[in-house]
């Protein structure tokens, strides 16, 4: 390729795109900064661009802040048991998925269909499932354990609470890896899998050795996509457990949440943002460079 | 920490220019793009304006109404002649056009009050409409309350939120004084037929003057199986277990007695389900703090000092009602930990319970709603009280919980506030006001003569039963305020958290009181001491007797 | 041969059905409960036992349905808010694809815009939203994109282009770069390589990536919830009145979420036949 890019794609490929970032998301983005370093809260009755300078007050409560610090860690272990596992389940299907069959349309649509569903309601479902009324205590545990189900509080323990929200964002999103790998190991060229089958491999190697290799980069790309978005985990917290029983099981969103909209508390809430942004800034910038810009 | 914002721009100056260059030209684009989209009629709201949001704070009393005379209309209450006249002279003197509309923001799934509400307005002022917008529940309509304050659009006139967020709204400006229009127009608040003290004066009243017109109550009273309370075989019973009659609770300590008795009978409701003693608000989303505070008063705890605005929530009051709740806690559903408030009605209506307290929806849902199988079996009560001693005897210190009530606020950056602030004097005359809040569930009785005088007190038995109409006219004159201070559901948020931490046993109630003091410590901080302790100072006024002679008698005030 | 494929294709049968059952039980509970009547929304019954419509008629035109007097329902009927949604996430989903892949192309074939760019959209995903909306409303008020559908379609655009430029740019890191330089060699335009080389290669990636993004702007509520009122209330916003002060209508949000879930349904089965993209390469260059 030219070493110097075409004036056309040079424009196309920042033109739009700064625009866009830049007309939409900078000056709110530049606004929020500037409000962390304000003692500023609706609820003063003064514009935010009349409040008082506050320095770094708001971040030094943010790091002695014990609600926030286990919001943190709380959320961090949430992305640590759910992504691997939805990776898992998505690989392990996109692997079943390979080959044709009847009514295989269909049956994809099918596996995808939870993506369909705004995260409310999948939450709203599982909120009743796990009800002492719902199914899963009266039917499902009904088989398996008999009568001693129905004393099972989901929402009460916290550990069970825990598990019903990984539950819902495993049920909701692990079609969201299968379809990435499924469509990624679709594209794999035919030619270099025909020229193995001829060399005698077996399904499971060609699978293991040349089509997964081959999408490594889409595969770190779903992961850390992922990873971000499982870390912004709000709905299904909100919806089915109020962040309870007490705060056991309040994400880092929904407490962020509840400081700027519940309890108006901008400025505290948009230095918490900002922290976390910078942490996981950090983090990611450091798994992109060692799993992606190593080419 | 906060250094990435320059790591977004690329390492040269070009970029950098290109960047801010293309965002001015974005935002123009943008800019562009909200105006040629926009409706006409907002654009011309959103043109700029200088709205100066006075606060001024007066001493405490308020000065009783001399209303402008009025030419009387048949057929309607005084109150509704005054609000009627006013806008027709409005019209006429051009300050509000004819074809000018109102908008009401209100929650969802309670549009018939509202509908009833504007049919009527319609019929005597057709010349303003009024149209009513939802929201889905009440924290969406309080984010676009803030929403509005911060952006003040104007696009509501009218906005009907929860007593407990007055203080909020008031501070952040978006609440518009209106004790001028009050004494303006006297919107019947004194006499016969006012809303029943002190509902009608803590409910409106911020720092002193008015800032809402109430449109509903929500007292709680006590809601109990009639037929299992006055069973004579359970009567005879509980007698040889617990030495003494079974009967309409009085303490938190019968209460315990009687839900105890009945859980470990083991009922089974009609629906198959468990009979439990008792269900009171533990819920972690908002409710948790009702009971609290309920036993925590009646035991003559004060939430702040007067004098300093300390947390008084430590103290042997505060223990007091932890010890109380956790001794009811096994006789309650153990859903009451994590279920959503509406649970505790279902319950009930089911007949999964026995002793519960709510809001009046209860009462009315219990005896009218399909689905109800102790619709003749449903007692109401005062909510149980606390021994003290006050001046020397024994008594017991009742009071109810009013938590959340409807009331009616006036955008300050509405267009037409006067006109706003005479319907809502219209929709809670007498009159008007009864029609209206018979017409649909969530508003409730607050006038006394809809308790009292022939005239109505039969249209309020239809609709709640005349066991329950007594009952909650004496509830009201007990009931106490929620948080009504700036930051109002903050405080009351801390602490729903903590006591539900506490009743689910992932926190022991000595760290729970310390740790809402210093949560609440910090909200007062965070806003200015003094100026809540003069919020906090305005309202502590306003508590019903028994919560006032319980704080002398424990000191706190003298 | 014979015994262990037949063995192993039993054991992907036996895990397929799992997956499948798994994935369809919640499906199938919103279903039975959008059929069922008030009174069974709290039950654990699999199936309604008195099958009704209400839930819909309610949707379609709320006035209607008398059960819910008591508990009177929303003021709104369905179709606006589903024809809101529907321009907001196409739009949206068009904008964000198209920008993402001039980018992701600029990016994989020439470095521009540099790593440090490509790394800063990223940003707009690390953002737990919250403490943004405040920011965000006094902005769009200025611009006078409140309560408007173009600032969902900005911000949507805004927020989800970084899904289009990464996923783009993955597949067209995986292109082999052989067949861009034999067309500009041939004196092709670098447009016209793009859109007759580039893009028909590429096409799972750009329905994978559009159906992500259309699904994002389809179901997202936080944004939407803040930044309209009247006239642009988007689908996951009506949904959400369905919770209401008096109780939760359960069936009627069952019934809102299954309606509001077809037409992303629709999409996903048409993008099946672009995801095999046919890559016959080494055959056809001979």
């Amino acid at each position: 390729m030219p070493e110097n890019p075409p004036k056309s794609i040079k424009v196309l490929s920042s033109l739009p795109l700064n625009l866009l970032l830049n007309g939409v998301l900078i000056v709110p983005f530049i606004i929020m900064i500037y409000l962390a370093f304000l003692k500023w809260s609706p609820l003063m009755g003064m514009n935010w661009w009349e409040a008082p300078f506050y320095g770094l007050q708001n971040f030094a409560r943010a790091v002695s802040d014990a609600r926030f610090l286990s919001a943190l860690g709380r959320t961090a272990l949430f992305v640590a048991v759910s992504v691997p596992l939805e990776f898992v389940l998505g690989l392990t299907l996109a692997y079943f998925m390979q080959r044709e069959f009847v009514g295989k349309k269909y049956t994809v649509s099918l596996l995808i269909y939870p993506l369909m569903l705004p995260p409310v309601v999948v939450a709203t479902v599982f909120y009743l499932f796990f009800q002492p009324y719902g199914p899963v205590n009266n039917i499902f545990l009904k088989y398996l354990v008999g009568e001693k189900a129905l004393d099972i509080y989901w929402f009460l323990d916290r550990n069970l609470a825990f598990i019903t929200i990984i539950i819902a964002e495993i049920w909701q999103w692990t079609p969201f890896m299968f379809l990435i790998l499924y469509s990624g190991l679709s594209a794999v060229p035919k030619r270099l899998v025909e020229a193995a089958e001829v060399l005698g491999a077996s399904e499971w190697k060609i699978f293991w050795k040349i089509r997964l290799p081959l999408i490594k980069q889409l595969i770190t790309i779903a992961i850390i996509l992922r990873c971000l978005e499982a870390f912004k985990v709000f709905d299904y917290i909100y919806v089915m457990t109020g962040g309870g029983p007490g705060t056991a099981t309040e994400s880092i969103s929904l407490y962020i949440y509840r400081l700027a909209i519940m309890y108006s508390d901008i400025s505290y809430a948009a230095a918490v943002s900002l922290i976390v942004l910078a942490i996981i800034f950090a983090v990611s910038r450091i798994a992109i460079k060692f799993l992606l810009e190593r080419r | 920490m906060g250094n990435e914002k320059d790591k977004k721009f690329d390492p040269s100056r070009r970029q950098f220019i290109t960047t801010i260059g293309t965002a001015i030209v974005a935002i123009g684009i943008g800019y562009a793009i909200g105006y040629l989209t926009k409706p006409a009629e907002v654009v011309e709201k959103a043109i700029e304006r200088t709205v100066t949001v006075t606060r001024t704070v007066t001493a405490t009393g308020t000065p009783t109404p001399t209303p402008t005379p009025t030419t009387p209309i048949p057929g309607l209450s005084e109150v509704a002649v005054r609000a009627i006249n006013g806008v027709k002279d409005l019209i006429e003197r051009g300050v509000v056009p004819r074809g000018a509309t109102l908008r009401i923001l209100h929650v969802s799934g309670s549009k018939a009050q509202l509908e009833k509400a504007i049919e009527l307005w319609s019929k005597y002022v057709p010349e303003i409409k009024v149209e009513l917008v939802t929201m889905g529940t009440e924290p969406d309509v309080y984010s676009k309350s803030m929403s509005e304050a911060v952006t003040k659009t104007g696009q509501y006139d009218i906005i009907t939120i929860f007593s407990t967020w007055l203080g909020d709204t008031v501070e952040a400006g978006l609440a518009k004084d209106i004790t001028e229009y009050f004494n303006k127009y006297d919107p019947g608040y004194v006499g016969a037929c006012a809303p029943i003290e002190p509902l009608g004066s803590y409910t409106t009243l911020y720092k002193g003057r008015r800032y809402a017109l109430t449109l509903d109550s929500d007292v709680f009273t006590l809601t109990y199986r009639k037929d299992l309370i006055n069973d004579p075989k359970y009567k005879e019973e509980f007698r040889s277990i617990y030495g003494y009659d079974l009967k309409v609770p009085d303490t938190w300590e019968e209460v315990i007695d009687i839900a105890r008795f009945f859980t470990e009978k083991r009922l089974t409701s009609p629906s198959g389900g468990r009979v439990w003693g008792a269900y009171f608000y533990v819920e972690p989303a908002f409710a948790a703090y009702i009971t609290f505070t309920n036993i925590f008063l009646e035991a003559g705890g004060i939430y702040f000092d007067l004098e300093t605005m300390d947390p008084k929530i430590d103290s042997p009051e505060g223990r007091y009602a932890f010890d109380i709740l956790l001794k009811l806690k096994p006789y309650m559903p153990p859903e009451a930990i994590s279920a959503s408030w509406a649970d505790l009605y279902d319950k009930f209506i089911k007949g999964e319970s026995v002793l519960t307290a709510a809001w009046p929806s209860l009462t009315k849902m219990a005896i009218s709603s399909p689905d109800s199988v102790v619709r003749d079996k449903t007692g109401t009560a005062l909510m149980p009280g606390v021994r003290l001693e006050i001046g020397g005897k024994p008594t017991i210190v009742r009071a109810a919980p009013n938590p959340v009530n409807w009331v009616g606020i006036v955008n300050s950056y509405g267009k037409y506030p006067e006109a706003a602030y005479l319907f809502l004097q219209f929709m809670t005359a007498p009159d008007i006001g009864l029609e209206v809040i018979l017409s649909g569930v969530i508003l409730d009785l607050f006038r006394l003569c809809w308790f009292t005088d022939p005239a109505y007190r039969g249209k309020s038995i239809q609709g709640y039963g005349e066991e329950f109409v007594d009952a909650y006219m004496e509830a009201l004159k007990i009931s106490y305020p929620d948080f009504i201070i700036r930051g109002g559901p903050e405080y009351a948020g801390k602490l729903t958290t903590a006591v539900n931490a506490v009743v689910s046993g992932t926190m022991d109630p000595e760290t729970a009181l310390s740790s809402v003091a210093a949560e609440w410590d910090s909200i007062t901080k965070r806003y200015g001491v003094s100026e809540q302790l003069e919020a906090w100072r305005a309202l502590a006024k306003l508590f019903p007797d028994p919560v006032q002679q319980a704080w002398k008698a424990k000191g706190y005030i003298k | 041969m014979g015994a262990s494929s037949t063995l192993s294709k039993i054991v992907m049968i036996c895990i397929l059905l799992i997956f499948v059952v798994w994935t369809v039980i919640p499906v199938m509970w919103i279903v039975s409960l959008s059929f069922k009547p008030y009174v069974e929304w709290r039950t654990p019954s699999l199936l309604p036992r008195k099958p009704t419509i209400e839930n819909y008629l309610t949707l379609f035109s709320p006035q209607s349905v008398a059960v819910f007097i008591a508990y009177t329902a929303i003021l709104e009927p369905i179709a606006g808010p589903l024809a809101n949604s529907l321009i907001v996430a196409a739009v949206a989903t068009v904008i964000a694809v198209i920008i993402g892949f001039f980018t992701a192309y600029g990016a994989s074939r020439y470095n521009t815009p540099g790593p440090f760019t490509l790394f800063f959209t990223l940003m707009t995903r690390m953002l737990p939203p919250a403490t943004f909306l405040t920011p965000l409303m006094v902005y769009f008020t200025t611009l006078h994109l409140l309560d408007n559908l173009a600032g969902l379609i900005l911000l949507y655009s805004a927020t989800t282009v970084t899904y289009a430029i990464w996923i783009l740019k993955g597949y067209i890191d995986a292109l082999p770069i052989e067949w861009e330089e034999a067309a500009l060699l041939e004196g092709a335009k670098p447009t016209e390589v793009l859109w007759k080389v580039v893009i028909p290669l590429i096409r799972p990636g750009l329905v994978v990536s559009g159906l992500f993004i259309f699904l994002m702007a389809w179901t997202e509520l936080l944004f939407a919830l803040v930044l309209t009122s009247v006239k642009a209330v988007t689908l996951p916003v009506q949904v959400s009145k369905y919770v209401t002060a008096v109780g939760a209508l359960w069936g009627v949000q069952a019934a809102a979420a299954l309606l509001g879930s077809i037409i992303p349904v629709i999409i996903g089965y048409m993008i099946q036949k672009h995801l095999i993209t046919g890559f016959t390469f080494g055959l056809v260059r001979a």
